[in-house]
């Protein structure tokens, strides 16, 4: 009996903690779906005619429209070098360079200890000087700082991970280095970093600061997103509902996809 | 099928030399264990010849071809690891097979040779599984199978059975062996288990920091230990080690520690009265026996040991430790006073200061 009482006290806090966390989530997505006034009454609705109208409105909007444009852009291109950088550096720090590879790891998190104003101004001289301030370019460039260092950051344990004796196994077979890294090392650390670009995608899907101040006019999502929030009293709120979706959107699809590739690439092996 | 030879071999880390100047020369089929106490070289010694080590100096040649500079898949050998070093991502079938897909060999040639070495190491339930849902022992054998199936020239194995349970280890340790009558592969194997050395080896290769302190036949290693480390090292419950002088006269006399031993003339030929020697004796040479037999020794059991079909009793005698075996050890009891006796031919002589064996036949 005691037992039973437990048991549903457990299930009735971890509901209440769910619906806790997952209750803003909800409102915000029944919210892009809902016209104003079913949004301002003062009852709150739950049952409503649903309408498409402020997607349409957000995608027909041309800032937003590009922001999401700009923002996809540069954030994949900013993952994918990072990534295509990132990875084989953090492999040969973990495996060849043992002994400094904790100096390295060091220098490159202390990048992130700096407060990004600190790189904003000085970037800001620099690009107008080279012509590329205010492009998706220059904003691809001061990302790649932050993806390439968090990239190594977080791979360099993932490769540590990954058991030496399996990559000299495989250099029994006849592998060589190159070998190694794409058919042992890679596919067997590819768990942990997974959890490292999806982190890092998130990090500069939602940075702010420097895309404010390097690229205004090539804003990318979170800079319109910011100019939304301040319109002042005449809130469009089924609007923001619908880019606060449009916003969340991307990461997720962007973790669907990795975890699908993850899969491939650990199932299949060598063929 | 080839034979390895190891030529001045060198290793250093830094400054620290950890294998310095070994030569060993390993006959076609043969199968040499690697043993020595911990951090001694052999794991370095064996990984040097997989090609997984550089070489500070010195040349290896497998076959008589010279390896020193080739990586490590192009040397014909194949190397069990302890930890078995299975991909994970890889079903046991695809672990198994992989070298030879890599090689490019055919579907209807790996086949069968799948078939062959999984029915050889009893894996053919297991061939979908991936590896992290077998045992310990499973994961050996798929390990083996993995070196097997590409028949290279030499076997490498270094500890395979340390992480499993005290049975597992005996079966596979047999079937290792029996495995090795019908390939004849030459083979290294390193342990820092005595026993297994003893049951598996054709020759025992026996180091002590970085160099080799004895190599032979399991029985040369046991019966004619070269030096008192061998001799410490080798057989459970250890030797007995007692220090002695040796006597004026006819016969072959030493004093040691309240015990007076005959030795064998025709062993120790070159033993002069006054020396300083220490004596070596087995537990498992010795019996018990009545006080006034020749060689007796007499003292005090301290402690029975309950071996089974024999018991080890531990003495005391003249204020020191000495142990034998019998299987009469449940008429003995702690208190009781013994005699024990070991025949001359048994007893080991060690120089006191060297260490070195003085038998000379
Ligand atoms: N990468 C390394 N750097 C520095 N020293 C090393 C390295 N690898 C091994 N050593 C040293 O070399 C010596 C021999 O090591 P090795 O692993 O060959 O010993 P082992 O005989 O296999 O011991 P065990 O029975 O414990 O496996 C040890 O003293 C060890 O500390
Ligand atoms: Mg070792």
């Amino acid at each position: 009996m005691g037992k039973l009482i437990s048991a549903i006290l457990t299930r009735a806090v971890l509901g209440g903690l769910i619906v806790v966390a997952l209750g803003p989530i909800l409102w915000t997505v029944l919210g892009a779906f809902k016209e104003l006034r079913d949004i301002v009454t003062p009852v709150p609705k739950v049952f409503f005619e649903p309408t498409l109208d402020n997607f349409a409105t957000i995608l027909r909007n041309p800032t937003i429209r590009d922001g999401l444009l700009n923002s996809v852009i540069v954030v994949s291109a900013a993952v994918l070098v990072g990534a295509v950088l990132g990875i084989p550096a953090a492999h040969t720090l973990a495996r060849h360079a043992r002994k400094w590879g904790d100096d390295v790891q060091f220098f490159v998190l202390s990048l992130r200890f700096m407060p990004p104003v600190a790189i904003a101004i000085p970037f800001i001289v620099i690009y107008l000087d080279l012509g590329i301030y205010d492009t998706l370019f220059g904003l691809v460039l001061v990302y790649l700082i932050v993806t390439v260092s968090t990239v190594i950051w977080l791979a360099v344990p993932a490769f540590e991970r990954v058991p030496r004796n399996i990559e000299e196994a495989a250099a029994m077979e006849g592998c060589g280095p190159a070998e190694i890294f794409w058919r042992f090392s890679l596919p067997v650390a590819a768990p942990s970093l997974f959890g490292a670009l999806v982190f890092t995608f998130v990090l500069v899907w939602n940075e702010l600061l420097l895309a404010l101040t390097l690229a205004a006019q090539n804003a990318t999502l979170p800079v319109v997103a910011a100019s939304i929030t301040s319109l002042g009293k005449e809130v469009p709120w089924g609007v923001i509902n619908a880019a606060t979706v449009l916003l969340v959107l991307p990461p997720l699809v962007f973790i669907g996809l990795l975890m699908g590739l993850l899969n491939t690439m650990v199932r299949s092996g060598p063929k | 099928m080839a034979n390895i030879s190891c030529n001045d071999i060198v290793k250093s880390y830094g400054a620290h030399p950890v294998i310095e100047g070994l030569d060993l020369d390993i006959p076609d089929h043969e199968f040499v264990v690697f043993l020595g106490p911990s951090g001694c070289g052999k794991s370095t010694m064996l990984r040097m010849i997989a090609g997984l080590e550089e070489v500070t100096g010195g040349r290896i040649a497998i076959g008589g071809t010279d390896v020193t500079d080739l990586p490590p898949g192009e040397r014909g050998v194949a190397m069990v690891f302890q930890s078995y070093a299975l991909y994970p991502h890889m079903s046991v079938a695809d672990n198994i097979t992989f070298g030879l897909r890599r090689q490019g060999a055919s579907r209807s040639e790996i086949a069968p040779r799948l078939k062959q070495v999984a029915e050889l190491l009893g894996l053919e339930k297991f061939l979908d599984r991936k590896p992290k849902n077998l045992s310990g022992g499973q994961q050996q054998r798929v390990a083996m199978a993995r070196a097997m199936i590409k028949t290279p020239q030499v076997f490498l194995f270094d500890e395979p059975l340390s992480n499993l349970d005290a049975k597992l280890r005996e079966k596979l340790r047999t079937e290792i062996r029996k495995i090795h009558m019908q390939l004849k592969t030459t083979t290294i194997f390193v342990t820092h288990d005595q026993l297994e050395a003893m049951t598996i080896a054709d020759r025992i290769v026996l180091m002590r920091d970085g160099r080799i302190e004895q190599m032979g036949t399991p029985d040369e290693i046991y019966e004619r230990p070269a030096t008192r480390f061998v001799a410490d090292f080798i057989g459970t419950p250890a030797m007995n080690f007692v220090s002695a002088d040796i006597a004026a006269g006819d016969r072959l006399i030493a004093h040691g520690e309240g015990m007076t031993l005959e030795l064998s003339r025709s062993a120790f030929p070159d033993l002069a009265p006054g020396q300083r020697v220490e004596l070596g004796l087995r537990p498992a040479r010795m019996e018990l026996c009545t006080p006034d037999t020749s060689n007796a020794i007499t003292g005090r059991v301290v402690l029975v040991e309950n071996m089974g079909a024999e018991g080890q009793v531990i003495t005391e005698v003249a204020g020191r430790e000495v142990s034998f075996v019998t299987q009469s050890f449940r008429d003995l009891s702690p208190g009781d006073p013994v005699s024990f006796t070991i025949s001359p031919d048994h007893i080991h002589v060690f120089d006191s200061s060297t260490g070195h064996s003085l038998r000379r036949n």
